[in-house]
């Protein structure tokens, strides 16, 4: 028979394991993270939040950075328009008109996805936190 | 196919403040009350601090 020690340890990395899954899955999906834990309010929330976000960054006509940028603010610009998950590739599968940067909304448009990405990152470790126990 | 949106910058400073501030109200306030206060109270402040230099340097941009 386990004694308590091993079964405390394998509950520790049975959680970690759980809780990855549950930040790989609020990754991808915003605010699904969060359902998986029964926090729909906030569910709710992320979705639209980041889901809002990005449906208007890609609506104003904004750059979104793809894995071959040259510089590191390319490379930044990308990392935090794929934090977006599913939202990232919203353009490719409906189909859009592309960026345009000669007004200002296209600019906006670029922060606006980006910042989708950020929320949805902020999101993320909050699920995170939530299936660790260390939030509430 | 997705469409354009074409809207004005105070228009778009808006959207991009009430959805921030909205899910930033959750990450940072546990109750709900405590959330429905910050949320409004930011958003006046992020807008205010965005409209409101533009409106002191406006004498002097002619």
């Amino acid at each position: 028979m386990a004694s308590p020690t091993i079964l405390r340890e394998h509950d520790a990395k049975l959680g970690l394991v759980v809780s990855i899954h549950v930040a790989v899955v609020a990754w991808l999906v915003p605010g699904l993270g969060h359902l998986v834990l029964r926090r729909w309010g906030r569910a709710l929330v992320f979705f639209l939040a980041v889901g809002g976000l990005a449906l208007a960054g890609h609506l104003m006509r904004g750059e979104l950075y793809t894995s071959q940028s040259r510089d590191s603010f390319g490379t930044l610009g990308f990392l935090a328009d794929f934090a977006a998950g599913i939202f990232y590739f919203l353009p490719r599968v409906l189909g859009s008109a592309g960026p345009d940067l000669s007004g200002a909304a296209g600019s906006y448009g670029t922060r606006m996805i980006a910042t989708a990405g950020i929320v949805n990152l902020l999101g993320v470790l909050d699920a995170f936190g939530i299936a660790r126990g260390r939030r509430s | 196919m997705l469409g354009e949106l074409r809207i004005s910058h105070l228009a778009a400073m808006a959207i991009f403040a009430v959805l921030v501030f909205v899910a930033m109200a959750c990450f940072s306030r546990r109750t709900f009350a405590a959330r429905l206060k910050f949320a409004p109270w930011s958003l006046a402040l992020f807008l205010i601090l965005g409209v409101g230099p533009a409106w002191l340097m406006y004498p002097f941009s002619r």
